[in-house]
């Protein structure tokens, strides 16, 4: 009942906006609460670069939608209202979305994050976990007990991916670390994560990080315990001034731009875009007074090899928590493989299922 | 062996930590069935005091403030309960859901603007002379002010419920409104403070989990613990002494269910996840056994309740 008069109240709000504009409409969906300070909040942070950068733009959007028969209800009415470019920024939207992509061929649909594209459905996301991985580093160089802990929502392949490539940075530059994940089985539960944080620092951790909705949590317990942390999501600096490290956030704004342009200009392609470091679509957040110049300069000269494409985080071996080489050296993951991990990697402490 | 102890004592303590919102709706259900009431909206007030208290914290810098507006907020919205179920003779349950549903939507809708600001903590007992006590120390240091209160709360209800004058009216108004008015009292003030007390400890957790503890506000945070203390209330009799270890119980599953995954103990998360919930359960049907004549401690007033659901 509360998800339909959300739903309707949108909508109803939605008609009354959209009339006045001429210019192309652009429309975002989100899965929760566009201030959640986490990934639903940098995809805003996108639809207003998109606002700021493109004079001919004008963009309506709708928080705490649900991934159900709700979101296609959305995305009816603000194509019917005139929307041509649709955002359905939340992974669980992406079959609703292709439904109704094929109801309106004349419109544009860009899904982040999603593995199935149609005529006229594109994806776009960003290997976030190639900043995970110098977020490791960085952990790897700092931490003194050689153990990092990891707040975890789900099981899902983005996930692990940031758990993996987080871990495979911390041993790049020091071998004896190991990462304990603690599961909490929810997007955003703060309780549950302050307390999975503190369970983390009493079995010694002294690096956290996590892949929740937004960082705040785990950030503020570790402050308070006088450990380390390592953002996700949006720079979380300000909740941790003494041991703030660095973090992995999103840039979708020039991404957006882009996608929007060729709908514009015909140049439109059903593909699935991916930005990464070099493409600015995610970034390594500025470092915190916690890691040495000197650390820092590791981490960014790793980074440069990234950006030159001399190093590659999925590069063999990849070796799983029992030991199996699941890439052999020489070897390198594919796009289509890391978007579909389904494995923890050998110094990660945790189950899976 | 000291490690032993010292994990445990880190158990306990986490235990504790997590019970204590649990802990202070429990207590504030207690007393509101212990009148002849039910109040299933609690963790709506939660929410609405959780979300209060940090706007409050976050405009006035003052998170004492906060925890304060919390509590008013929690009895502002209870109102809305005793307005229905004591004015309009409203089924009690319709009207908790009722009060639940309006909490979480109010508290979603106009905590959208405080989402991600920073507020100052209540601080805790470490630079006092509980830290300085050996091994224990290092575990009471941490202990914040809502953890002192709801304990504090706990002999202060009982001795009200218990040994004073008002508080054997609170009871038998609980067991038969009939007696209470034969004795010349109107049952409407107690059950009418009943309430407003349900709404102020519920008001206290939803502070406890946003101002004190996680120090941010995000919707829906209470995930499910308000509704976990209602089913609580039956596990400690409606008894304030038996609340604290029923709120345990729930507090040292939830902490054990994250040590044991930092552990690294082979169990899959998920079945650990519903610790939570099976553990409580479980002792409430072995601790009733042989209880259900008596029902348990249940104030008789409130089979009726039911019966008028039906």
């Amino acid at each position: 009942m509360k998800k339909a008069i959300r739903t309707l109240l949108a909508t109803s709000i939605l008609a009354v906006s959209v009339q006045a504009a001429a210019d192309t409409k652009v429309g975002f969906i989100y899965v929760g609460p566009k201030s959640d300070y986490g990934y639903n909040y940098a995809q805003d942070q996108g639809r207003l670069y998109l606002e700021e950068h493109m004079d001919d733009v004008e963009t309506v959007h709708f928080e705490n939608i649900p991934e159900n028969a709700d979101v296609q209800r959305v995305m009816e009415r603000m194509v019917r209202s005139g929307v041509e470019v649709v955002f359905p920024t939340s992974y669980g939207y992406l079959d609703h979305a292709l439904k109704v992509a094929e109801k309106y061929p004349e419109v544009h649909f860009a899904h982040s994050g999603g593995l199935k594209t149609s005529d006229n459905l594109m994806t776009y996301f960003a290997e976030i976990d190639q900043a995970m991985y110098l977020s490791g580093v960085a952990a790897g160089l700092t931490t003194k007990t050689n153990k990092l802990g990891f707040i975890a929502a789900h099981p899902i392949p983005q996930v692990l991916r940031n758990i993996n490539a987080f871990t495979r940075g911390a041993q790049s530059v020091n071998p004896e670390v190991t990462t304990s994940v603690i599961w909490t089985s929810n997007w955003s539960d703060p309780t549950k994560e302050a307390e999975a944080a503190e369970a983390l620092i009493s079995d010694g951790a002294d690096v956290l990080t996590g892949h929740v909705d937004s960082p705040i949590n785990y950030v503020q317990v570790a402050e308070r315990r006088g450990v380390y942390s390592v953002g996700y999501h949006a720079d979380a600096s300000q909740f941790a001034p003494e041991g703030w490290l660095v973090g992995a956030v999103w840039n979708w704004g020039p991404m957006m731009v882009d996608i929007v342009k060729s709908a514009e200009d015909g140049t439109w392609k059903s593909e699935h875009l991916r930005g990464d470091l070099l493409t600015g679509a995610a970034k390594l957040s500025d470092f915190g007074s916690a890691v040495s110049d000197e650390d820092q300069q590791t981490v960014l000269d790793r980074q440069e090899a990234i950006m030159n494409e001399e190093f590659q985080v999925w590069a063999g071996p990849v070796i799983a928590q029992d030991g199996t080489v699941l890439v052999e050296e020489g070897d390198v993951m594919t796009l289509e493989e890391t978007e579909k991990m389904d494995f923890l990697v050998n110094g990660v402490k945790g189950r899976l299922k | 062996m000291e490690s032993f102890v010292t994990e445990l004592l880190t158990l306990l303590f986490a235990a504790l930590r997590s019970a204590t919102p649990v802990l202070a709706v429990v207590l504030g259900e207690a007393m509101t069935q212990r009148s002849g009431v039910i109040n299933l909206g609690v963790e709506g007030q939660m929410l609405l005091g959780a979300m209060t208290g940090f706007a409050v914290a976050s405009i006035s810098g003052d998170p004492w403030l906060g925890v304060l507006a919390a509590c008013g907020a929690g009895i502002a919205l209870s109102m809305v309960h005793a307005i229905l179920v004591l004015g309009c003779r409203a089924n009690q349950i319709a009207s908790g859901v009722a009060v639940l549903i309006l909490g979480g939507g109010l508290s979603a809708y106009y905590g959208i603007p405080f989402v991600g600001n920073k507020i100052d903590t209540l601080g805790n007992l470490n630079h006092t002379f509980v830290s300085d006590i050996p091994l224990l120390g290092q575990f009471l240091g941490p202990i914040t002010p809502t953890v002192l209160i709801t304990l504090l709360a706990i002999p202060a209800i009982s001795i009200f419920l218990f040994r004073t004058r008002t508080g054997l009216r609170w009871r038998s108004t609980g067991e038969s409104q009939e007696i209470t008015r034969n004795l010349g009292h109107s049952p409407v003030p107690y059950q009418l403070a009943a309430i407003a007390f349900g709404g102020l400890m519920s008001g206290f957790a939803g502070a406890a989990l946003a101002v004190d503890y996680t120090a941010n506000w995000v919707e829906g945070m209470t995930a499910g613990r308000g509704l976990v203390a209602v089913g609580l209330v039956i596990v400690a009799r409606w008894n304030p002494w038996y609340a604290l270890p029923a709120a345990l119980l729930f507090g040292a599953s939830e902490a054990l269910n994250l040590k044991l995954q930092s552990w690294g103990v082979p169990i899959s998360p998920y079945l650990l996840a519903t610790l939570p919930y099976l553990i409580p359960l479980s002792v409430l049907m072995l601790s009733y056994r042989g209880l259900r004549a008596s029902g348990g401690g249940m104030p008789a007033g409130l089979r009726v309740v039911f019966q008028s659901a039906r």
